[in-house]
């Protein structure tokens, strides 16, 4: 009896606490006296999160009439789950961030804004051309790209010296210098072992270094079932079966962590790894390369980066644009801020790229402006199915006895039956 | 005699490898970033760094927010789930089999495929973005009310029958007789839903946006982030702080579980 | 006479239909009506973003040449065969062998069993794909000490299913258990004083008194396992995405990844109808072949 007594209890000064709850979140997001509420929702943590926060500070600050209310999610829920479903309901954030691989989906069901007629003057010139066609859907700007993030070998100097290897410069070389590397200690080399945007994201360079790529020029026709593209999946899948990338990672692939804890001597990785080797893995001595190209082949690499968009059904398109225009395409100074203080990346803009010609002389970043830079293709954005398909070849070469000819020819016919819908 | 202590011996040594995950988990809390994922523990490298991490975010309002969500539902779920049961288990009325069987449907469905549609009648609701949002829809589900009804089919008609001779209807009976007696199935659904609620990701995570709204998981996924590094010790640390009020309830409630009904309602 | 039975009987009718009308209700609009508007979804086309496209039934078409999704239903029962019978058994066993015990050391068996049901699915997959390191996972390090080799467990075709069904029994073992433990307590003790006196003890006790007064709790455990069994999600998400090479794709998660990947919420929410259709008649089937005569 006493128990119920005290549940009893319990539960009714819960109930009266809701009452005080659903006070403090009934501020409804609505429209008063003529300021223009606008939602923005982000994934980012930690210090790229706080330069968001920051520049929606400075806008709301100088700009009275309008208000960003800012959240943040997880990021691998962000483009899967949240979005589609406040979108699904109309409840979805005037302001948001896409990837080149959701970049497809969403511009094919309309729910990106044209930007073009926003730019300032001059502005839309002062893109560099690949990023601007990595937005650019049916004529119309459809995002706004700030970063771009290239591929580069990175690699653990002192494991190297040890095992008496060279920085692999070819395929060939590459395998060999895996084989090597490849101890009880640590792994030869960390490659991305689950489906999903980013192994295709690393795989493409070897693709496009023999010149092969996935569909061709126009668009309409599958171009997958070619030798060019056979031998990558199998050079790629040869580190799985051999057992010089490890077939599982417990450190995510894009976390340059899986080198500054010395469990591999190399890893493929992007621009954004050099704060983080600076700041928390400063001990470790680590040398950064091009990508090794197979023989005959031009070097390559890939950009990929996120772009900011504007909801074409929010009911404020034009405030919504003009912030993404104001923090990505007025003053110098953010973009530059972004893509070499906060992290560290190329910017998509020539005259800021010109501005910013100091800090990419600095450390391993001279190597990706000297010798990556000019290689380097966008992420392309193929929809959904499409990066399905080859992440699933990817995986068939990975981890099952599938020749790459043969993997090629059954994913060409996807793409193709993906294109033709 | 000495068989029973062979028997305890064996079952506390599987308990230990139960348990043994989770020891990783506590440990792992208290290294250095670096140190996470060796098995060695370092111990001159210990310390309560993550934890201070983990204080800064907004985690203690995600824990309160979860703690008084579960609670709700768990009390509310209770009470009408036990009602159903009995009706199901002891009442007659036309169309039992029928209800009985749509309600057990009900746990068929896959969450994500009734997730827009749920999200669009939570939102005419006007519940969306709000407590009630996340504690209302979640009340519901079949999985108590067809453990009840489990229950109280094998509960021994005796007591309600002397109830009945001294002139209670049936929800007097129910109330002050039965509903008293349904210990040992109310403490594992305590547990139960709880847990359940404690540990809801994807539905919390899709209707509500404001951050004083989160709860647990959501709040432990933003720490993990998924960008371009995760520190782990951090988020085992944000982890093992978000398990601890799980455990206390374990410890609480389950040593409520002793005898039977049969042994006891009848004295 | 018969009008006061008639009476009496609308009574306990009214009674009973009050009872359950609070989860009636809740269960009509939180799960019955999505349900259908689920339905109604897999008649069209939508990519949630756009208006609706009526295809009728062409989704239900495409369906059943859909090879990855039929391959997804594979995986799901070679799951469900696999993890249902080992958590029933495990669960039941260990919860005859708890009872017992000296009740001090009971409680603390339960409470060390029902510790990882408190644990955060990401985080219980965090710390098993710790254990699980092809390269030093603890269980590895283990296997090396007896003189085994590593192996690849979620990194291998073969393995990584068999490997999340040991983290789905780890974290629901003690809560099931803790129910047949509830179960066991009502068996009155003295069937058992007789049973004793006719030298039945051990396992004659179990098979003959224990396991058939715990019949209704059995099926309550096999039916609820088993639905819940085709709806394991967060941890395969987390630990494999369904990898390697679609070795641990359930159907759960290809219905996510066309809903939520490609965006094909007519396609995903007819594979659901399907789903629930499957999962409906598995129950139906069990309760039908457990609930004889009772």
């Amino acid at each position: 009896m006493k128990v119920w007594k005290t549940l009893t209890v319990f539960l009714l000064a819960l109930i009266l606490a809701l009452p005080l709850a659903a006070c403090s979140s009934s501020k409804s997001s609505g429209d008063s006296k003529g300021i223009v509420t606008l939602k923005f929702w982000d994934f980012h943590t930690d210090a790229e999160k706080k330069f968001f926060q920051d520049l929606v500070k400075e806008y709301n600050a100088s700009h009275p009439n309008v208000k960003i209310e800012m959240a943040s999610f997880n990021q691998s829920d962000y483009t899967t789950t949240k979005l589609p479903v406040a979108f699904a309901n109309n409840e979805g954030p005037d302001i948001f961030m896409v990837s080149p691989g959701g970049f497809t989906k969403f511009a094919q069901s309309g729910i990106l804004a044209d930007l073009n007629p926003y730019f300032k003057d001059g502005v839309k010139e002062d893109f560099l051309p690949s990023a601007l066609d990595a937005v650019t859907y049916n004529g119309k700007v459809l995002a706004l790209p700030f970063e771009m993030e290239l591929l580069g070998l990175y690699y653990n100097k002192q494991m190297l010296k040890d095992a008496n290897v060279e920085v692999p410069k070819t395929w060939e070389e590459l395998q060999e210098a895996a084989k090597k590397l490849t101890t009880d200690q640590h792994a030869g080399i960390v490659l991305p072992t689950d489906k999903e945007p980013y192994l295709n994201f690393l795989w493409y360079p070897f693709l496009w270094q023999q010149g092969g790529d996935v569909i061709s020029k126009d668009g309409k026709k599958a171009t997958f079932d070619t030798p060019e593209v056979a031998k990558a999946l199998d050079f790629w899948g040869s580190f799985f079966q051999k057992g010089y990338a490890p077939s599982k990672l417990q450190i995510g692939p894009t976390d340059i962590g899986n080198l500054g804890t010395g469990k591999t001597a190399m890893q493929i990785c992007g621009t954004w790894a050099i704060p983080v080797l600076e700041n928390k893995y400063k001990n470790v001595d680590v040398g950064l390369a091009p990508l090794p190209i197979p023989d005959g082949g031009k070097p390559a690499t890939d950009a990929g980066g996120w772009k900011l968009a504007v909801n074409a059904k929010s009911k404020h398109v034009k405030e919504a644009a003009d912030f993404v225009m104001w923090a990505f395409g007025s003053d110098k100074s953010r973009p530059l801020k972004w893509a070499t203080e906060v992290k560290f990346a190329y910017p998509a803009r020539k005259s800021v790229v010109e501005e910013g010609k100091s800090v990419y002389d600095k450390g391993l970043r001279k190597i990706f402006t000297e010798e990556i830079y000019d290689t380097a293709i966008p992420e392309p954005r193929y929809n959904p199915e499409i990066v399905d398909a080859i992440g699933e070849s990817l995986q068939k070469v990975m981890f099952s006895d599938a020749k790459g000819s043969q993997v090629a020819k059954e994913t060409n016919e996807k793409i193709q039956a993906a294109l033709n819908k | 005699m000495r068989q029973r202590w062979l028997l305890t011996v064996f079952v506390i040594f599987c308990g230990i490898l139960m348990v043994l995950p989770i020891y990783f988990l506590f440990v792992s809390a208290f290294k250095e970033p670096n140190d996470v994922f060796r098995l060695s523990i370092n111990f001159s490298h210990l310390t309560l760094d993550n934890f201070k991490a983990v204080l800064e975010t907004n985690i203690l309002r995600a824990i309160w927010n979860s703690f008084f969500v579960s609670s709700v539902v768990t009390i509310v779920a209770l009470l009408f789930h036990s009602m159903s049961g009995y009706a199901l288990a002891r009442l007659n009325f036309p169309g039992k089999n029928f209800i009985f069987g749509w309600m057990i449907s009900t746990l068929m469905v896959p969450f994500t495929v009734i997730m827009i549609p749920l999200y669009m009648v939570t939102k005419n609701f006007g519940m969306a973005n709000s407590y009630l949002g996340l504690i209302v829809p979640m009340i519901f589900n079949a999985y108590g009310i067809f453990l009840f009804r489990q229950f109280y089919n094998e509960f021994p008609k005796e007591l309600e029958e002397a109830a009945y001779m001294e002139g209670l209807s049936i929800a007097g009976t129910f109330f002050r007789i039965v509903l008293p007696l349904s210990k040992p199935m109310i403490i594992p659904l305590t547990i139960g839903f709880f847990t359940a609620n404690w540990n809801n990701y994807l539905w919390p995570l899709i209707i509500n946006q404001k951050e004083d709204l989160w709860v647990v998981q959501v709040a432990l996924a933003n720490i993990v982030g998924g960008g371009y590094e995760t520190s782990w010790s951090i988020v085992l640390a944000a982890a093992l702080l978000c398990a601890l009020p799980t455990f206390a309830l374990f410890f609480l409630v389950q040593r409520h579980l002793v005898e039977g009904v049969k042994m006891t309602g009848i004295k | 006479m018969f009008k006061k039975k008639n009476r009496l009987k609308r009574k306990e009718a009214l009674t009973a239909y009050g009872f359950v009308l609070p989860n009636f209700i809740g269960l009509t609009i939180f799960v019955f009506v999505p349900m259908v508007y689920a339905f109604y979804v897999s008649l069209h086309q939508w990519n949630a973003l756009s208006p609706k496209v009526f295809v009728g039934f062409d989704n239900y078409v495409q369906m059943a040449k859909d090879k990855e999704w039929w391959h997804s239903v594979y995986n799901t029962f070679i799951f469900t065969i696999i993890y249902v019978p080992l958590l029933f058994g495990l669960s039941l066993f260990f919860a005859v062998l708890i009872h017992q015990l000296k009740s001090r050391y009971e409680s603390l068996a339960r409470t060390l069993f029902l510790l990882p049901f408190a644990i955060t699915s990401v985080i219980s997959a965090t710390i098993w794909m710790f254990l699980y390191d092809p390269r030093n996972g603890f269980i590895n390090q283990v296997l090396k000490f007896f003189g085994g080799h590593s192996q690849q467990f979620l990194g291998s075709t073969n393995q990584a299913l068999i490997s999340i069904i040991v983290v789905i029994i780890w974290i629901n073992l003690g809560y099931n258990m803790m129910i047949f433990l509830a179960s066991i307590k009502e068996i009155p003790t003295d069937y058992y004083e007789a049973a004793r006196i006719d030298g039945a003890t051990g396992w004659k006790a179990f098979r003959f008194i224990t396991f058939p007064l715990l019949r209704g709790t059995s099926i309550f455990i096999l039916v609820v396992t088993t639905i819940g069994s085709f709806q394991v999600f967060d941890q395969i998400m987390v630990m494999t995405k369904g990898g390697p090479a679609n070795a641990t794709e359930v159907s759960v998660l290809y219905i996510y990844k066309q809903a939520f990947e490609f965006l094909n919420m007519g396609y995903a929410s007819a594979l659901a109808v399907v789903l629930f259709i499957i999962i409906f008649v598995l129950s139906l089937t069990q309760l039908k072949l457990y609930t004889r005569k009772d």
